[in-house]
C-alpha cells in the first residue's frame, strides 16, 4: 500500500522541478517539427481567424511556419531576415526587427527546444503553475521595447511536451497556437479564449 | 644710426609688420576652390558644371560609422546623433535609416494616392479592393503583419508601404532597432554638409562637429564614432600636406638661418633678411584683400612660392658690401640691376593681370606688389638699418678660390648647344602622358581612408561621386516630367547592370500631370463606398472600419497636385531641395547614381533626349578644366616671357648682353623639365610655378654674373652673393623635395634642379671670362 504512494512522491518530486529544471527537460533534437492550429483574436475582425499549418524549428535562429488553410503562406526566419512567400506572389524579405511577435516566437522557440532556461530568464520573467502532470509557464517581457508590443508569453504543457503558446498582445489583441496531437481538435465555434485555455489546460 | 636706434628702427619694423599681419589675417578670406581660379561660367550650363564639380551632392556627404557597444545601445547614439545633427546649421539633411513614411505630415497623408504609382496600374473597384484586403487578412494572420498597426484602417492599399519602397535606396543598409546596421555591426549614419566637399576648412569643421556631438551624448564614452566621406578625406590630405609643408619649410628656415650665419657671420643679418620678403608679402596680400575681397588659397600657395625670388634682393646688398662703402652706397650700386630685374618681372607677370582668369589676376596682383615693396624696402628702407661695422665677403680666400677656380673653367661653345639639342631630344623621347591633370593624384589620400570609405559607401547604397545625371528643363515640374520620361530607360539600365541605381527626382516627387492622373482614377466617394462594401463581402473586418480611408480618397479627390515647393518643406523635402535646382530661370534634376558600371551606356542617354539628360562626369570635366586652366597658364607665360625679352632687351640697349642673360635663363629652364620628363614625371600646375619661380631666380644669376665689374673683388662679392642664394634655394627646396607627398616633392625638385641648371649655365654662359684675372 506504501508502494503506489511511493511511486506517487518520487513522480511528484521529479515532476515538480523548477521552471529551469522544466525548460531544460523541454530540449529536442533539431530539425523539430510540429503541426498547429492558430487562433487569433483581432479587434479589427469580426471573427477570429484560425489557421492550420506546421512549425518547423531548424536550430537556433532558424524557424519556418507554414499555413496551409484557409491560404498558403510561408514564413521563414533565418538569422535576423525573414522570407514571407505567398502563392503566386515574389517573396518579401525584410529585417525580423520589424515583426516584432515573430522575433518573440523565434526567441521563445529556440530557448525552449534548446532547453536554454538562462536565454529565457534574460528575456523574461518567468512563472510556473504546476499542476502535474500538466504545466504553465507564464513568460512577461522584462524589455520595455518588447512589452510595447507583447504583455505576455503563455506555455501550456503536459510533462515533457508544450501544448500551446499564447500571446497576449499589448493592444488587446492574442492568439493560441495548438501544438501537435492538439491541432487536430476540433474547435468550437466560434472559438473563445476561455475555450481555448480549456483545451490547453485539460488533463489528459 | 646708433646701435641701440637701430635695434629700435629693426623692432619697430618687426612690430608694424606683426600689427599688418594680424590686420590682413582678420580680413583673408581665404577659398580652396579650384573653381575660383577659371574663368567665370558664360551660360547656366557652365554654371552648374561649375556648381557640382566638386561640389555635387554626393561630395558633400559624411559617412559615419558607430561601433563598440551592445546593438541597442548603438542605435540610441545613432538617434541622438541624428537629433543633435539636424539641429546643426552646417548640415542640411541627416539620416540613419529612422525616418518613415509615417512622419510625413498628417496632412500630407492623403497624397499618398498622387504620389504612389498604385493606381497607373489599378483602379479602385471592388474586384481590387477585395484581393487588397484578403491580403490584410492573410497579412493580420502572420506573425509578420503587426508592423500594419493602426495604419490599416486608414491605407487598406498599402500606399504608405509603397512609398516608404519607393523612396529607400535599393541598396539600403539593414535596419536594427530602428537604424542602419552594416554587416559587421556598426550603427551607419549619413550626412549632407551645406558646404562644399572641396572647402577644407568648412570639411574639418564639420566632422568636428560630429565628433563634439558625439562626445555629448550620453554614455558615448563607451562606444567610438568614425568619419569618412569626400570631404572629410579632403580636408585630412589637406592638412597633413600643411603640416608635412611647414615641418619640411621650419627645417629649411633653420638650415637658411646657419647658412646666412657662416655666410656674414653677423646676428643682425638674421633679423634684417626676412624683412624685405615679409614686407612684400604683407602688402600683396592687403593688395588682394582692397582689390578682390579675398584669396583664393591655390593664389596664395603659387604667389608665395613666386615670391621666393625676392629673397635674393637683401642678400645682394649683404654680399656686395664693400669693405669701405656705407650702406646706402652698397645700395646705390646694386639698385640698377636689382631694380631692372624687379621691374622686368613685374612686367613679365603683368601677362598673368590680362588672362582673364581671376585666379591668374590674383596672383599677378599679389607678386607685383610684393615684388615691388619688398624691392623699395631693399633700397630705401634696409641701407639705414644695416651695422655700421661689416665684413667684406670678398676677402674669403675661400671665395678667392672658388673664383679663380669658376673663371678659370673651360667654357666650350658647343656646350649649351649640346645640351640644347640633349633637352629637346629627352623631351621628346620622354614616356606619357605628358600632363598630369588629376589634382588629386598629387596630394593621393591613404589607401586605407579610401577603402574604408567606399566599404561605408556602399554599406550606406550612397551615390557615386564620379558620375551624375543632369535633366535640364525651364521649370521644376518639366524636369520632373523629363525624369518620369526617362524611367524606363533607367530601369533598363538597372536590369542590364550598367549601374546599379539612379535616383532621380521623380522618386521623391511625381510630375503634376502625372498627379492629376492618378487624382482622376480615384473614385468619388459613393462609388468607393459601393465598392468597398462589395469587397468586404466575405472578409470579416468590422463594419466601418475603414471609414478613415474613405476620408482620405475624397480628402485625395479634392487635392491640388502637390509642387517641388511644398514637397521640399515636407521631412523627406531636403533630398528633393537638393536635386533641384535653379539657375538663372533654367531649372535642373541632379539624379544621383549608385555602382556605376557602363558610362558609355548611360552617356547614350543624351542623343536620346537631344542633349536634356546628360551623364556628368564630374572626374574628367575638373581635368578638362585643369587642362584648360593650364593652358591660360601656358599662355600667359608665354606673353610673360616675350615681354621680360623686350624688357631686358630695351634696358641693356644691347641685344647681345640680354642674350647673355636671356639664354642660360632659357636653356636651364628647358632642361629643367627636360629631366623631369625624361625621369617620367607629368608636369602639373605646380611644377609649371616651380619652374617660373627658378627663372626669376635663374635671371639674378645671369645678370649678376654678366654686370661689368671694376674689379675682381666685386666679381668675387657678386659669386658670394650667387652662392649663398643658390645655397639657399637648394636647400630650402631640396628638403621640399624629400618628402612624401607629391605635390611639395614636384615643388620641391623642380626648383632645386632648376636653381642648379640655372647656376651652371649662368657661369658658363653669363659670367664674363675677364673677371678671372
Amino acid at each position: 500500500m506504501f508502494l503506489p504512494a511511493l511511486i506517487l512522491l518520487a513522480a511528484t518530486s521529479s515532476q515538480t522541478p523548477d521552471a529551469a529544471a522544466l525548460i531544460a527537460s523541454l530540449k529536442r533534437p533539431v530539425p523539430a517539427t510540429t503541426a498547429y492550429t492558430e487562433v487569433r483574436f483581432l479587434h479589427q475582425l469580426t471573427r477570429p481567424l484560425v489557421l492550420h499549418g506546421e512549425l518547423d524549428y531548424g536550430g537556433a535562429n532558424k524557424l519556418g511556419k507554414r499555413v496551409d488553410a484557409p491560404y498558403r503562406e510561408s514564413t521563414q526566419v533565418e538569422g535576423d531576415g525573414v522570407t514571407v512567400t505567398r502563392d503566386g506572389r515574389a517573396p518579401r524579405h525584410f529585417d525580423l526587427e520589424r515583426a516584432p511577435e515573430l522575433k518573440v516566437l523565434m526567441g521563445g522557440f529556440s530557448a525552449l527546444l534548446g532547453g536554454d532556461a538562462n536565454a529565457l530568464t534574460s528575456l523574461y520573467t518567468i512563472a510556473l503553475v504546476d499542476n502535474a502532470p500538466n504545466w504553465t509557464l507564464t513568460l512577461v517581457p522584462r524589455d520595455a521595447g518588447l512589452s510595447k508590443h507583447l504583455r505576455e508569453f503563455v506555455i501550456d504543457g503536459t510533462a515533457a511536451d508544450p501544448r500551446c503558446f499564447s500571446l497576449q498582445q499589448a493592444n488587446g489583441d492574442s492568439s493560441v497556437m495548438l501544438l501537435g496531437a492538439l491541432a487536430a481538435t476540433t474547435l468550437p465555434q466560434p472559438p473563445t479564449s476561455a475555450a481555448l485555455a480549456a483545451i490547453c489546460r485539460a488533463t489528459q | 644710426m646708433s646701435p641701440r636706434r637701430r635695434f629700435a628702427a629693426i623692432a619697430l619694423w618687426w612690430l608694424v609688420l606683426a600689427l599688418a599681419a594680424f590686420g590682413v589675417q582678420r580680413t583673408l578670406v581665404v577659398g580652396n576652390d579650384l573653381r575660383g581660379f577659371l574663368p567665370p561660367p558664360r551660360n547656366a550650363d557652365q554654371k552648374v558644371l561649375m556648381d557640382e564639380i566638386g561640389d555635387g551632392p554626393a561630395s558633400r556627404l559624411l559617412l559615419m560609422a558607430i561601433s563598440g557597444a551592445p546593438a541597442e545601445r548603438l542605435a540610441d547614439l545613432s538617434r541622438g546623433l541624428v537629433q543633435a545633427l539636424r539641429g546643426d546649421a552646417r548640415f542640411t539633411q541627416v539620416f540613419d535609416g529612422g525616418e518613415s513614411v509615417a512622419q510625413l505630415d498628417p496632412a500630407l497623408l492623403p497624397y499618398r494616392y498622387l504620389l504612389s504609382p498604385t493606381l497607373d496600374r489599378a483602379q479602385f473597384d471592388a474586384a481590387f479592393l477585395h484581393d487588397q484586403l484578403e491580403q490584410r487578412i492573410e497579412d493580420l494572420g502572420s506573425p509578420a503583419g503587426a508592423a500594419l498597426g493602426e495604419i490599416l484602417s486608414r491605407d487598406p492599399t498599402l500606399e504608405t508601404l509603397a512609398l516608404a519602397q519607393r523612396w529607400t535606396p535599393r541598396h539600403a543598409p539593414v535596419l536594427r532597432d530602428g537604424v542602419w546596421f552594416s554587416a559587421r555591426g556598426e550603427a551607419l549614419l549619413i550626412a549632407a554638409t551645406r558646404a562644399s566637399g572641396l572647402d577644407a576648412a568648412a570639411q574639418s569643421n564639420a566632422s568636428a562637429a560630429v565628433r563634439a556631438a558625439f562626445t555629448a551624448l550620453p554614455d558615448a564614452a563607451s562606444a567610438k564614432i568614425e568619419i569618412s566621406g569626400p570631404g572629410y578625406i579632403g580636408a585630412q590630405v589637406a592638412a597633413n600636406t600643411r603640416a608635412e609643408a611647414e615641418r619640411l619649410s621650419a627645417i629649411g628656415t633653420a638650415g637658411f638661418a646657419l647658412l646666412l650665419l657662416i655666410a656674414y657671420r653677423s646676428w643682425s643679418v638674421l633679423a634684417l633678411v626676412a624683412l624685405p620678403l615679409a614686407s612684400g608679402a604683407l602688402a600683396g596680400l592687403a593688395a588682394i584683400i582692397a582689390i578682390f575681397g579675398g584669396a583664393h588659397g591655390i593664389t596664395l600657395a603659387f604667389g608665395f612660392t613666386l615670391l621666393g625670388v625676392a629673397q635674393e634682393y637683401p642678400v645682394r646688398v649683404f654680399s656686395h658690401r664693400a669693405a669701405a662703402e656705407t650702406a646706402a652706397e652698397t645700395v646705390r650700386a646694386v639698385w640698377p640691376l636689382l631694380r631692372l630685374a624687379i621691374v622686368s618681372a613685374c612686367i613679365a607677370y603683368l601677362a598673368f593681370l590680362v588672362s582673364g582668369v581671376p585666379g591668374l589676376q590674383q596672383l599677378a596682383v599679389f607678386t607685383i606688389v610684393a615684388l615691388l615693396v619688398a624691392g623699395f624696402a631693399t633700397r630705401w628702407l634696409l641701407p639705414a638699418l644695416l651695422p655700421e661695422k661689416f665684413r667684406d665677403v670678398e676677402s674669403s680666400p675661400l671665395m678667392q678660390r672658388a673664383h679663380r677656380w669658376l673663371a678659370a673653367m673651360p667654357r666650350p661653345r658647343a656646350l649649351p648647344w649640346v645640351a640644347l639639342a640633349l633637352g629637346l631630344l629627352a623631351l621628346w623621347f620622354a614616356p606619357a602622358p605628358l600632363w598630369q591633370n588629376d589634382l588629386a593624384a598629387l596630394a593621393p589620400a591613404p589607401a586605407k581612408e579610401l577603402a574604408r570609405e567606399s566599404e561605408l559607401r556602399a554599406a550606406l547604397g550612397a551615390p557615386d561621386v564620379r558620375y551624375l545625371l543632369v535633366l535640364h528643363a525651364n521649370s521644376a515640374d518639366g524636369v520632373l516630367r523629363l525624369a518620369e520620361a526617362i524611367s524606363p530607360q533607367v530601369d533598363k539600365w538597372i536590369s542590364t547592370h550598367a549601374v546599379d541605381d539612379v535616383e532621380l527626382p521623380s522618386r521623391w516627387l511625381p510630375s503634376l500631370e502625372t498627379q492629376r492622373g492618378r487624382q482622376a482614377r480615384l473614385p468619388d466617394r459613393a462609388a468607393l463606398t459601393t465598392a468597398l462594401d462589395a469587397a468586404l463581402a466575405d472578409v470579416p473586418f468590422k463594419p466601418g472600419y475603414f471609414a478613415p480611408f474613405l476620408d482620405d480618397v475624397a480628402a485625395a479627390r479634392g487635392l491640388p497636385p502637390l509642387d517641388a515647393q511644398t514637397f521640399e518643406r515636407s521631412p523627406f523635402g531636403a533630398r528633393l531641395a537638393a536635386m533641384l535646382i535653379e539657375r538663372d530661370g533654367a531649372w535642373y534634376g541632379l539624379a544621383t547614381l549608385d555602382g556605376v558600371h557602363d558610362p558609355a551606356a548611360l552617356a547614350g542617354i543624351a542623343a536620346q533626349t537631344q542633349g536634356a539628360v546628360k551623364l556628368l562626369d564630374l572626374k574628367s570635366e575638373s581635368e578638362a578644366l585643369v587642362a584648360q586652366y593650364r593652358m591660360r597658364i601656358l599662355q600667359a607665360l608665354g606673353v610673360a616671357f616675350v615681354l621680360l625679352v623686350l624688357a631686358v632687351g630695351l634696358a641693356f640697349r644691347d641685344w647681345h648682353r640680354a642674350w647673355h642673360v636671356l639664354a642660360p635663363m632659357t636653356l636651364a629652364t628647358l632642361l629643367a623639365i627636360a629631366v623631369l620628363r625624361a625621369c617620367g614625371v607629368p608636369l602639373s600646375l605646380f611644377h609649371l610655378v616651380a619652374v617660373t619661380l627658378a627663372a626669376g631666380l635663374g635671371l639674378h644669376y645671369a645678370l649678376f654674373f654678366e654686370r661689368p665689374v671694376a674689379d675682381a673683388a666685386e666679381a668675387r662679392r657678386t659669386l658670394h652673393a650667387t652662392l649663398v642664394c643658390v645655397a639657399a634655394a637648394v636647400l630650402v627646396f631640396g628638403l621640399l623635395a624629400t618628402s612624401a607627398v607629391p605635390v611639395l616633392r614636384a615643388i620641391g625638385a623642380t626648383v632645386a634642379l632648376g636653381v642648379s641648371f640655372h647656376f651652371i649655365l649662368s657661369t658658363q654662359m653669363a659670367m664674363r671670362a675677364d673677371d678671372a684675372r
